[in-house]
């Protein structure tokens, strides 16, 4: 089981490193943006007495631009999005590859059972995506080391990464359960992220119009909304838990699929 | 320089996607437009006290150029979320296009044929463009029908409508081209989902951080920029944009080709 790990790690290594080069220039780039709104009183009242529905469609209510957990915490959204889409990447592509690249047949015959070498697999994209996370949240810290963050940006942070980390746990195991449920392995990521994507546009959609509340639990990106977090200083319980479950019945799901999927070849 | 029968099996296989594609656009519309109603009477109360607030300022927030109130206002925010899906569907045609043959093993069998590499690659680009086209043509459908349905008695300019649209086709051509280009450029691609995600995704938040303001300026870098929705609804096309753009897929054109043209094609194993 554990060179399967160790061989799956590598091989996702690449691809971790291009993610968060791009984490890194989005924080970069944002941060030159943050120049302009720091530290300037007027822009604070303008954005005090700005209507709250027209900031919530842009996604901007509650926050504060000038300072650093408002501006932080309208990065969230890009931060989920990325989370959700590399994980939900490594899920499915660390299952569904042996197919497409036809080596399945070299892996299976090896002498474990299939349901190890599925948690070998799991387990490699479970720790890429947790690195990515902590990379991002390392990233974003030392982005904001210039400002003096207060302790309350440290405890947002931390509320917004593992608002990340609870997305990419779910699009982890929504891209395992279609590399092992979905009949075509090269298919299976783009399935994923079709359900990502959609679960975004969900969520936009949702600012429009007070009655399209409830569509808040169609859609995780919501579950872990930045502005949330802002003003309760905490993480939903409901929701979290609803992410667990999901999230459970969708491994147990990978898991019977896998031993019993036939094998394209 | 075609090869009739490669367009037909292509065609086949492209147009079965192109498809699936139109019906995301085609929803997206179908989400959005029933809330033109109470969201144009929302945001015209806004946007009545928004007025107190200096230009620059709502500028600085890429809000207060155009009215969410009106239907071109509002078709901006759905307009946005097309480009997006037309980005990743454009992307992922340009980097499959020659790509998928070499990662599905079949490269060594459509090489054996009598057919010019020249003639192969121009067979697959007609057959992605017109795939492409004809998400187009499902766009053009929904946008039309779709207003002359929710418009809520709101009037609207149609040419300007046809207008934003139209913008879709150098749009697409760009990720089309770079898509190809990119897929060239590196030895073999295995997935084009990951290359079709990156292009599409990054391009769209670079141009969102553009929003912002800032020093930073991002606009030469991304189509989302060079086609943006609310300067297309309030200004038309911005010349040197086009241009930009149309260069762009000129040298990305070229640069797919004479890859193509020349490269070794890898074996895989």
């Amino acid at each position: 089981m554990k060179p399967i790990y160790l061989y799956e790690l590598r091989s996702n290594l690449k691809s971790l490193l291009i993610w968060t080069g791009v984490v890194a220039l989005l924080v970069v780039v944002a941060l030159a943006k943050f120049e302009g709104y720091r530290n300037s009183p007027e822009l604070l009242q303008i954005m005090e007495s700005m209507p709250k529905a027209l900031l919530d469609a842009f996604g901007m209510r509650a926050f504060n631009l000038t300072t650093l957990e408002g501006f932080y915490g309208v990065m969230a959204v890009y931060d989920y999005l990325m989370g959700a889409i590399a994980a939900a990447m490594w899920g499915a592509n660390t299952i569904a590859k042996e197919e497409y690249n036809r080596t399945a047949d070299f892996t299976l015959v090896l002498p474990l059972p299939r349901t190890r070498i599925l948690t070998a697999k799991a387990l490699a994209a479970l720790t890429t995506g947790a690195a990515f996370v902590l990379l991002t949240w390392g990233i974003s810290l030392i982005g904001a080391q210039r400002y003096h963050p207060t302790p309350a940006f440290y405890a947002f942070l931390r509320l917004e990464m593992a608002g990340m980390c609870f997305i990419a746990l779910l699009s982890w195991a929504l891209g395992m359960a279609f590399a092992c449920l979905w009949k075509r392995p090269r298919q299976a990521a783009s399935a994923a992220m079709i359900v990502v994507l959609a679960a975004y546009i969900l969520s936009t959609v949702q600012a429009l119009d007070q009655r399209l509340d409830f569509l808040k639990w169609f859609t995780p990106f919501k579950y872990f909304d930045a502005g949330d977090l802002y003003r309760h200083s905490a993480l939903n319980g409901v929701y979290v838990t609803l992410t667990l479950v999901i999230t459970l019945v969708l491994v147990a799901a990978s898991y019977t699929a896998y031993s019993r999927r036939d094998i394209a070849l | 320089m075609f090869q009739a029968n490669i367009v037909r099996h292509e065609l086949r296989r492209s147009l079965k996607s192109a498809w699936w594609w139109a019906l995301g656009i085609a929803s997206v519309h179908l989400i959005y437009l029933p809330f033109f109603r109470t969201f144009a009477d929302n945001a015209a109360v806004l946007e009545k006290s928004l007025k107190q607030f200096p230009k620059a300022f709502l500028e600085a927030f890429g809000m207060g150029r155009i009215s969410m109130a009106t239907v071109l206002g509002f078709y901006t925010l759905i307009f946005l979320l097309v480009q997006i899906l037309l980005a990743i569907q454009a992307a992922r045609y340009g980097v499959a296009l020659i790509s998928r043959e070499e990662s599905e093993r079949t490269a060594d069998f459509l090489m054996t044929k009598p057919v010019s590499r020249l003639a192969i690659i121009n067979s697959k680009l007609a057959a992605a463009l017109t795939a492409l086209l004809a998400t187009q043509a499902v766009l053009w459908l929904v946008a039309f029908a779709g207003w002359a349905v929710f418009n809520a008695g709101h009037g609207y300019d149609q040419g300007r409508l046809a207008l934003i649209l139209s913008s879709a086709l150098p749009f697409q051509l760009f990720f089309l081209s770079v898509g190809l280009a990119l897929s060239q450029m590196v030895r073999l691609v295995r997935n084009p989902t990951p290359y079709a995600l990156g292009l599409g995704l990054g391009m769209y938040a670079l141009s969102a951080f553009n929003h912002m303001a800032g020093e930073i300026k991002l606009e030469w870098l991304t189509p989302f920029q060079y086609f943006d929705p609310a300067t297309l609804a309030l200004n038309g096309y911005e010349a040197h944009f086009l241009a930009l753009d149309l260069a762009v897929v000129g040298v990305a054109l070229a640069l797919g080709y004479w890859r193509y043209l020349h490269r070794d094609i890898p074996t895989v194993t």
